[in-house]
């Protein structure tokens, strides 16, 4: 990996973070908080795969995938984002590797996998829950009750799954218009 | 929106170390959204100290409206949590108490993240970095990164005022198009300006083999020891508590 490679990086994350950003604002009004991993994935979609247009070395999205982690920490979602998009990061490296760096289909799978790390912001919500209860008795069942039926544990597989999903979907979005415009343009 | 993501040199108070921030961060995120000790009192009453010291921390770098804005803010979620949830049943219940629950803990940890992501200029943040052995691989990206996004968000709000002209908006008459006729532009534009950026990077050295010397001095003060002292008092009672010490 060369210096321009580690720039095109940079230069990537800061388009991915911008959007991931903007739609994280929506994430302050409660309803939307669960949509994060369903909008992400899909919009981030399009920068990354511009992105892997220039990807032609090993670790590149890996890279990018810890940037991001690393990010999620700087701004205060914990460190499980971190630990996730260090092997979601390295799986969707090496599922783009198997296409020599040019299959489109790897494009969109990659896509997918790389966009994990955003259901990983759930998971201390799920996980810290029982300490949380444990001090929290004299909120009474009731509250306890309320709570967990929002937030049922089930739910944190399926976030994983959604954000999988809508990667593959934003992916397939990013390619088309990838060839509608970029193609056009001489970028891609 | 260009200022929440870079430092102002020229006015920005009191200066921390930026591993003393990172180490604040990392606390606030074991105790304030992980939940430790929770069982502990004197933990608990720790951590409400600890939660309001990022808006202490954007006071002292002279971020009085943020400050007073999240301050505001935080107590009024804080102050919910304890006198609100235990007094009410039913649907108000469920949404306040969801609302308590997720923003109590999330929030000291995103006003930390305001308050370093526009108090750290990214000299410092490199130098940082280097200092603990962090490989380049990370530390060129990122630095790369953080110097990018004020331009990247400058392109966007005008990308974004053109495309309100053209009715491309939300509500508007064309809002099919509003994530398409946003986001083309923006990759395209920051493409070009990117293959730019490289090019002045590397004559900064950036991505040689040779070792980067930073002008930037940084280092452990005063103001960097006290805030560590406040931080491991929350630590010592931690571990006071698990020894069964303390309650």
């Amino acid at each position: 990996m060369k210096g321009k490679d580690l720039i095109n990086i940079g230069i990537f994350s800061a388009i991915y973070f911008v959007i991931v950003f903007i739609i994280a604002m929506l994430g302050m009004i409660p309803i939307f908080l669960p949509l994060l991993s369903v909008l992400v994935p899909i919009f981030g979609g399009i920068p990354f795969m511009l992105f892997l247009t220039k990807v032609k070395k090993f670790g590149m999205i890996w890279i990018m995938s810890i940037i991001m982690g690393i990010l999620m920490l700087l701004t205060g979602m914990s460190w499980p984002p971190l630990a996730v998009s260090v092997f979601s990061g390295l799986i969707a490296e090496l599922v783009y590797k198997s296409g020599k760096y040019k299959s489109a289909a790897k494009a969109v799978i990659t896509n997918g996998v790389f966009s994990l790390w955003v259901a990983a912001n759930y998971l201390p919500l799920f996980f810290a829950a029982e300490k949380y209860w444990a001090s929290r008795q004299n909120y009474g069942q009731d509250y306890i009750d309320a709570v967990t039926k929002l937030m049922p544990t089930w739910m944190c597989p399926v976030t994983f799954i959604a954000a999988f999903v809508c990667g593959i979907i934003g992916g397939l979005l990013g390619r088309k218009l990838m060839k509608k415009h970029f193609e056009k343009a001489g970028i891609a | 929106m260009a200022a929440l993501f870079t430092a102002d040199i020229e006015n920005r108070g009191l200066v921390l170390d930026p591993r003393t921030k990172l180490f604040v961060m990392i606390t606030l995120v074991i105790f304030a959204l992980g939940g430790t000790g929770s069982d502990i009192s004197a933990v608990r009453y720790g951590t409400i100290a600890v939660s309001i010291l990022p808006v202490l921390l954007l006071m002292t770098a002279r971020q009085y409206k943020k400050a007073t804005v999240f301050g505001i803010l935080y107590a009024l979620i804080k102050s919910a949590e304890i006198f609100l949830v235990p007094n009410i049943t039913g649907a108000e219940l469920s949404i306040i108490g969801l609302c308590c629950l997720i923003f109590v803990r999330l929030m000291p940890g995103l006003i930390m993240g305001a308050y370093m992501l526009s108090s750290t200029t990214v000299s410092e943040f490199i130098a940082a970095m280097h200092r603990m052995h962090i490989p380049q691989q990370i530390t060129i990206p990122m630095s790369v990164m953080f110097r990018f996004f004020p331009t990247v968000l400058e392109e966007f709000t005008a990308i974004n005022t053109a495309m309100k002209m053209r009715d491309i908006r939300i509500g508007g008459k064309n809002a099919g198009k509003l994530v398409e006729y946003r986001l083309v532009p923006l990759m395209v534009c920051s493409v070009n300006i990117g293959s730019e950026l490289s090019a002045a990077a590397l004559t900064r050295g950036l991505g040689t083999k040779v070792r980067r010397t930073n002008i930037c001095k940084i280092g452990f003060h005063i103001q960097d020891i006290a805030v560590l002292l406040l931080i491991l008092t929350l630590y010592i009672f931690w571990i006071l508590g698990m020894f069964g010490v303390m309650k």
